[in-house]
């Protein structure tokens, strides 16, 4: 990826160079991709477990959210694109009432300052995968890869790469599986 | 004029085949230390890495059709190969690195092997088995229903 670098003991200016050059390879890539809808998961194989702290301290386990949507994102604060999409987890939340939908973004490998630097109080949980066990858990493959799952406890739909995720496409994609 | 061409040389290389969208990115030796100093490594501990000829790819499907890849069927046109993620992390465990750090180092590098459905797109870095002196071009292969592809991308250079 073309993450930007993090100050090293270089003059002020070249730090700054270096910024823009890797922004200004990176950033219409990132803007251009973040739309689209989601994959079918062919099968509709069962979801695989998924049980971890959040960053209040609370024990989440996907088990016990069956019968409603489950919307799994995984997620660092330095993948570019996961950075990008975070913002549309929140607005996707406010479309969806938990109790029909729940948004879980499991962060991979950070620590909770870390995270929360980041994220800041969400209106959906964030999940801590320190040692990236959960990740491994599920068919994860980069960074960011989402997963639905449906009522049943199946993973129902997937995406590979940045998304907005209030975008029309996912919300009716979503609603679909809610009837 | 020379400036500009060269300049352009080593920023990036994109290649579009049939909807699939590559682009290529040669990651200077600073960029790559900044990175992952802040992600538990030392500056020495990187440096293989580093020294190697980092890239970064972002690969798009665009298309109507899932494709599949592995990295270890890409090279650079000479042959030159990219070193498997396994290595660097046996590395990483043998140098004693925190396990933060070796999990920073998995998830930011493209990964060995995906299957792109239309619309996914992915991005991360990958290095050389060694550094290439002077251009190159970079074969990357992909399948998909119809068979076997090779995108070939403009020419770009190992950045210093």
């Amino acid at each position: 990826m073309n993450f930007l670098p993090t100050p090293l003991p270089a003059p002020i200016e070249r730090r700054r160079a270096l910024r823009m050059l890797a922004g200004l390879a990176l950033a219409p890539l990132v803007a251009r991709a973040q739309s689209g809808g989601m994959t079918a998961v062919a099968g509709l194989p069962p979801a695989p477990p998924l049980t971890l702290i959040d960053l209040d301290d609370r024990k989440i386990d996907l088990a016990s959210l069956r019968g409603r949507i489950v919307l799994v994102n995984f997620w660092a604060t330095w993948c570019p694109p996961c950075r990008k999409e975070f913002p549309s987890l929140g607005r996707l939340q406010k479309l969806f009432p938990p109790a029909k939908l729940t948004v879980l973004a499991v962060n991979v490998g950070e620590d909770a300052d870390d995270v929360f630097s980041f994220a800041g109080a969400t209106n959906f949980p964030v999940l801590l995968d320190k040692d990236s066990g959960a990740m491994k858990r599920w068919p994860v493959k980069g960074l960011p890869t989402t997963y639905v799952v449906d009522k049943a406890g199946r993973l129902a739909l997937r995406a590979v790469g940045g998304r907005d995720f209030d975008d029309p496409v996912i919300v009716a994609q979503l609603k679909e599986l809610l009837k | 004029m020379f400036r500009i061409t060269l300049f352009l040389l080593v920023f990036a290389a994109t290649a579009v085949q049939a909807q699939i969208a590559l682009t290529v990115t040669p990651l200077s030796r600073e960029q790559v230390t900044a990175f992952y100093t802040a992600r538990g490594f030392s500056a020495v501990a990187i440096a293989p890495y580093t020294q190697a000829c980092v890239l970064s790819f972002s690969l798009r499907n665009d298309g109507r059709t899932a494709l599949r890849l592995r990295l270890a069927d890409w090279r650079a046109e000479d042959g030159t190969r990219f070193r498997p993620l396994a290595d660097w992390d046996t590395a990483w465990e043998k140098d004693g690195l925190p396990q933060a750090a070796r999990i920073a180092f998995r998830w930011a590098q493209f990964p060995p092997e995906q299957e792109f459905d239309p619309g996914d797109w992915i991005m991360g870095m990958t290095a050389l088995e060694r550094r290439i002196a002077g251009p190159f071009r970079v074969v990357a292969r992909y399948a998909d229903e119809k068979g076997s592809h090779e995108l070939l991308t403009n020419a770009i250079a190992c950045a210093d």
